[in-house]
This record gives structure tokens, sequence and C-alpha cells, in this order.
């Protein structure tokens, strides 16, 4: 058989012609051996629409979080902006020794975890109940005024919200304590009581998130297949048995994955707001890892020991979510990836 | 008493009515199917019986009882749905047993129970395996086993096999056939496809944009199709419809006239429709025939027997022949033969048959 990529220019000339009249003879056509480059060519020039639209998201990610990777190596040296990333010296894990005798750094990391483990036992399920109560809703004009009414303080920017928050719990003139009055009780300067901070946070994150979270939980009811309630019903289920076992465990699927997506964030408390509400009063309750960051590299300069805390933080959230994703998967047969 | 009792049965979404008074009787134990095209209503006159939908007017009893305002889960009537309906998260075992546990019956009742239907299905080594992991005739099976542990006055069917490859759907039928023979329940099956009709029903009910065009036995309609619309449904293929117009001898359909049988009387110039069934044709002249110059088209063969397409005059038909195992004597055939007794005639305006006098 002729291979077209055999150089047959150094066969003896019977060699040739025999392979010419076998190939005539059987009349067989040869290609070019398939390899995986060839493949792979082909593919491209078959999809490369596809590779066009992902690249942006794929510069992106290079640019702002892969990039930024190389400066954390600053978290082993002695940083200074003069000498640069490269030419600072290392110091091993120096950084580290001082952050864990840090007081201040410890009780951020405590705050962090109590302020997250808060708002995933309160935070988490509200978008979900939220969704179910909205799947109960048969009124269609009712029901999307309700959706718009809890979707809109997500739109509305964490300074502002910071404001009607400080607003609503000021010691005089504030709705909450106004409240309190018309009760007989004292009025209370809420934000500057560390007992306080942690409740009004978590309630204010819920206030403004709970409502945009449950579009997800929604998107999910909606995926359901009407015709398990349909079924339920001619076995005689009611509304309340629906939901609990039919809805929920439907939905269970994207319950998990958001719970992993969490759990991925469950260090990273909404910076901007504890920095808006919180104040040297309450920082016993209130400083958490990111605020802590914040103090120490960029208004007291220490770039390197603030890089070591963002570390700390990240290698956490990476454990915890592999942690949670390998459970999922073991248990629920679910997971991110 | 019957099982299943609609009268003036009438279904609107809003101003839009589309079910249009349906009034049929199921008798206790008997295997009724509804068939029509898609839109003609007989899922929804099927969703109204299970109380799916509310019934905008007429009156629905089951065994004796009005069930207009009854809840779903008071008519006592099981349904299996086109695309099963079970419950992702859980096993074969819990959802058979989901009905069971709602309406709170004894934990050992229902295992029993489950065991039993298990058996009678084949489904006793699958009942710890979750819908994803069963092939699309097992979770046929937990669909139908999950209507028969309730022990329903009513099994409802809707389009239950046609989410099923051919092959499966014709054991499937079987299937529901035995089973039905065994538990004797009283069945409502809804499909569009003719060949279920036929094969599962006691009694067919065709069905068209929202209203019953006839009510009768398998053989019943095929035999004696009570309008065109029937012929034209039931049967594979559907019967030759050729437009003609009546004579003293017979029926007129360009130059040739076809025998028929009954007295014409004064009917004669009458325009008609002709109905000749594909299977009904024979390559041979017989008794009473008339024969046909036809322009053969295509031959399709089917196996033990061949589709021949042809032209008659003006008009495209189809016709059945048997091959005995070769199709090459059929690419000669120029004329057909039509057995005067055979011929159905319809009134070619209102679409209805006619009876001629014998």
């Amino acid at each position: 058989m002729v291979d077209r990529n055999t150089d047959v220019g150094g066969l003896p000339m019977e060699e040739m012609v025999a392979e010419a009249q076998e190939a005539l003879r059987t009349d067989k056509k040869s290609y070019a051996p398939e390899t995986s480059w060839t493949r792979a060519i082909d593919h491209l020039k078959r999809e490369w629409q596809l590779y066009v639209m992902l690249a942006p998201t794929i510069i992106w990610f290079v640019v702002f979080l892969y990039k930024p990777m190389y400066g954390l190596q600053i978290a082993f040296k002695d940083y200074s902006i003069f000498r640069g990333v490269a030419g600072s010296p290392w110091v091993g894990l120096e950084h580290f020794e001082v952050l864990f005798g840090n007081d201040q750094f410890l009780r951020a990391v405590g705050n962090t975890i109590k302020i997250s483990a808060l708002n995933l036992l309160f935070g988490f399920p509200a978008p979900i109940i939220l969704a179910l109560m909205f799947n109960e809703i048969l009124h269609a004009t009712y029901k999307k005024t309700a959706q718009t009414i809890v979707y809109l303080p997500h739109f509305i920017s964490s300074v502002i919200i910071a404001g009607i928050v400080i607003t609503a719990f000021a010691p005089t003139g504030g709705i909450v304590n106004i409240i309190l009055g018309w009760f007989g009780l004292d009025s209370i300067y809420f934000l500057t009581r560390p007992e306080w901070f942690r409740p009004i946070f978590v309630g204010t994150g819920i206030w403004q998130e709970a409502g945009f979270g449950s579009i997800v939980f929604l998107a999910a009811i909606a995926g359901v297949n009407p015709s398990l309630y349909e079924s339920a019903v001619v076995d005689g289920a009611n509304r309340w048995q629906m939901m609990w076992k039919i809805t929920i465990p439907s939905i269970l699927p994207t319950i998990l994955i958001m719970l992993i997506i969490r759990i991925g964030n469950i260090m990273e408390v909404s910076f901007e707001l504890v920095i808006l509400l919180y104040q040297p009063a309450t920082y016993e309750t209130a400083d958490v890892v990111n605020t802590w960051i914040y103090r120490q590299g960029l208004q007291s300069g220490q770039y390197d020991l603030a890089a070591a805390a963002g570390l700390f933080n990240a290698v956490v959230a990476f454990v915890l979510v592999m942690a949670a994703n390998t459970l999922s998967r073991r248990y629920s047969r679910t997971s991110l990836w | 008493m019957a099982g299943v009792s609609l009268s003036g049965i009438v279904k609107r979404y809003g101003g839009l009515q589309v079910v249009h008074g349906i009034d049929l009787d199921v008798a206790e134990q008997e295997f009724v199917v509804l068939v029509g095209p898609s839109g003609c209503g007989k899922s929804t006159t099927l969703r109204m019986i299970a109380g799916l939908e509310e019934i905008s007017e007429g009156d629905l009893e089951i065994h004796g009882r009005r069930m207009n305002r009854i809840a779903p889960k008071d008519r006592d009537v099981a349904m299996v749905f086109q695309n099963y309906a079970l419950y992702p998260h859980l096993n074969v075992a819990d959802n058979m047993a989901f009905g069971l546990r709602i309406r709170r019956m004894p934990k050992d009742q229902i295992a029993t129970t489950i065991a039993d239907t298990a058996a009678i299905l084949g489904l006793t080594d699958y009942l710890e395996r979750r819908p994803a992991d069963l092939s699309g005739g097992q979770r046929q099976r937990v669909a139908m086993g999950r209507a028969i542990v309730r022990h329903p006055k009513v099994f409802l069917f809707d389009e239950p096999l046609s989410n099923l490859d051919a092959k499966l759907r014709t054991q499937m039928r079987a299937e529901i056939k035995r089973l039905h023979n065994r538990l004797g329940v009283t069945s409502v099956y809804v499909t569009h496809d003719q060949v279920e009709a036929m094969t599962l029903a006691d009694r067919i009910v065709v069905m068209n944009e929202g209203r019953i065009e006839q009510v009768g036995t398998p053989m019943e309609l095929f035999n004696h199709p009570a309008n065109t619309f029937v012929a034209g449904f039931l049967g594979s293929p559907p019967m030759n419809q050729m437009k003609a117009q009546l004579t003293e001898t017979g029926a007129r359909v360009g130059k040739a006239d076809i025998k028929i049988t009954g007295a014409i009387n004064g009917n004669a110039g009458r325009d008609v429709i002709i109905g000749i069934r594909p299977e009904h044709v024979s390559l041979r002249p017989g008794d009473g025939t008339t024969p046909l110059p036809i322009a053969l088209d295509l031959v399709e063969p089917l196996g033990s027997e061949a589709l021949l397409h042809a032209r008659f005059g003006a008009d495209e038909m189809v016709f059945k022949a048997e091959t005995q195992g070769d199709i090459s004597h059929l690419h000669g055939v120029s004329e057909v033969h039509v057995p005067a007794n055979l011929v159905k005639i319809f009134d070619a305006e209102t679409g209805r048959a006619l009876s001629l006098e014998p």
C-alpha cells in the first residue's frame, strides 16, 4: 500500500512498482496517520469561535488572579517596596510566627470564624426559605411585587446600606430605639456595643442578599418536573408534604453546590460592610482577618505580614472547600468538580 | 353502575374552549383508550378525571359518586404519567411506597404490598436502585407499580409508552394488557398511537378537536368508521379516500366505475367519498371486485408484505400486498381489485358514513 508520508525516493524501483500495482489491485486509498496533534488542529479549526469567546475570561483570570500570585512570595520575604519583590531577602516562616503570636490576629481569625458560622447558620438558609415561600405564592402580581421588594437591597451600595443601618440603630432618632422606647426600654447605642455587632452584621447581610440569593434556588425549583407534583397530588400529598418530599430533595444538589461555594468563602466576611460598621469600640467582636490585613498592610505598610495573613486565609478556604466538595460527592453524589 | 361516567364535560381556559361536551361511560373493569391527534383534548379529559384540571361544565362520576369538587386524592384513582414522574431522589421501593406513606399505611403492610407488586412487575431485584440507574422499561414498570400499590378503583394512563423505543413499547403494551387482565381495574388510557389503541382497548374513543368522533370496539371502528376522520385515523396505512359520485351501478371515480354493495335508490348523482382500506385490495380478480388501473410509483417491502404506492387517476393510493418472500413480481403491478362489500361510502359534505340499504 502506498503511504503518502513514506519517502519513496530511496526505495528500489521494483518495490515501488510492486506497491503501486498492489494499490491499484486492491483499489484502496491510503491516508496520513491521525495523531493527537492533527486531531487537535482539526478541533481548533472546527471550534475556534468557542475559544475566542473563552479568551476574555482566561485573560481576566491570568491578569487579575494568577499574575498577582507571583507577589504572594513576599509572605516569605522581608519585603521592601524599594527593593521590590525579587530583590527582597527571604525570611522563611518568620511572618507566620509573628502572625500566630499576635493576639489581635488570632482574635480576628476567631471573629471571622464566628461571624461566618452565624452567616452560614442564618444567612445560608434564608434565601432557600424565601425561594420556597415565593414558590408557594400563586397570585402572579403579588409574587412579582414581593420578589422585587426583596431583590432591591442587593442593588444598593454597601455604603448606603451601612448608612441605613447606622441611622436605624442610632441612639437618638433611630427607628429601633424609638420602638424600644414604646415598650419603656432604655435607648441602646448598638453600634458601640461589641455584643450587638454580630447580630446586626449578620442581619444586615441577610436583608441585603437573601432576596437576590433566592434567585438561584427559584431557578432550581422551576426546573423540578411538574408531573412530580401532579403525581404527588393524585397520591394525596398536601403542599407542605410536597415541599418537604419533592421540592427540597429536588433542589438539594443546588443547595449543596451553593453550600460548597459558601464554605469556600468562609474566611471572606463582607469586608466593606465590616469596615463601614465597626469602630475601635467593637473591634473585640467585629475585627475580622480582612480588616486586620487592611489595617496592617495598607495603613501600617506591613505588606509582607499582610500577605502572610492573606495566604493563611486562602489556604484555610482551599482546605475547607476541598473537604466540603469531597464530603458532598461521597454522601450526595453532588460536587463542584 | 359505570366505573367512570362523563356527562357533558366541558373544559375552558379563559375564553378558549378545548373540550366541547364529552359524554362517555366506562364500565367497571373496562379498558377504554382515548385516542386522537395532538391537541384533540384527550389528555385534558384524562386530567379532568384525575382532578388535575377543573371541570368547567358537566358531571364526572366515579363508581356512582359525583367527583367534580372532590380532591384528586379522594377520587381513588392512580395515574401513570408520560414521563413516569418518578422521584429522582428516592429508590424504587420508596417511589412505590410514596403514596402509601402519605396515606399513613402501616409500615409492615407497605413492605408486603411493595414486595408483592415488585414480584408482579419483575422489579424485586431493583428495589434499592434509583430511577437514574434504571432502563426506560424498568422506569415504566416502577411508574405502574406506584399506581398498582394504591389498589385504586380507576387507573389513568397518560401516554405511558411514548418515551420508549419501538421494541420496548410493544413489550410493555403486552405487559399492560396482561396486567389489566390480571387486576381487572377500570382503566382509561390516553395515546396518540392508534396501534396502542387497537391492541389494548376493550373500547376505543376517537377524539378530534375536543369532541368524540366515535366510540366502539377496535374492530367496530376499523370495519365501520363513523366518518372520514376515524377512517383516516385508525389503520396503518390509513384508509384511502377518494372523491366520487354515486351512479345507478356504483361509484364513479374519474373514468372508473367502482362496484359497491347496497341499493343506490335515489342517491344517484350524490357526491361522496369512497374509502378503501389498503389491506382490502387484492392483486387478483375475485367475486364482486372492481379492477382499478393504477400507475405504480413505489414499492416498500415490509417483510411478509409490501406497501404499494400508486396513482389512480388524480388520487394517490397505498395498498398492501403479500410478498411471499420476493417483491420482484410487485414491480409490474398495473391493476388492483377492490371488493365491492369492503368499499366504504361517506357523505362528501359532512364526512359521515352512509349506510345504503342492502
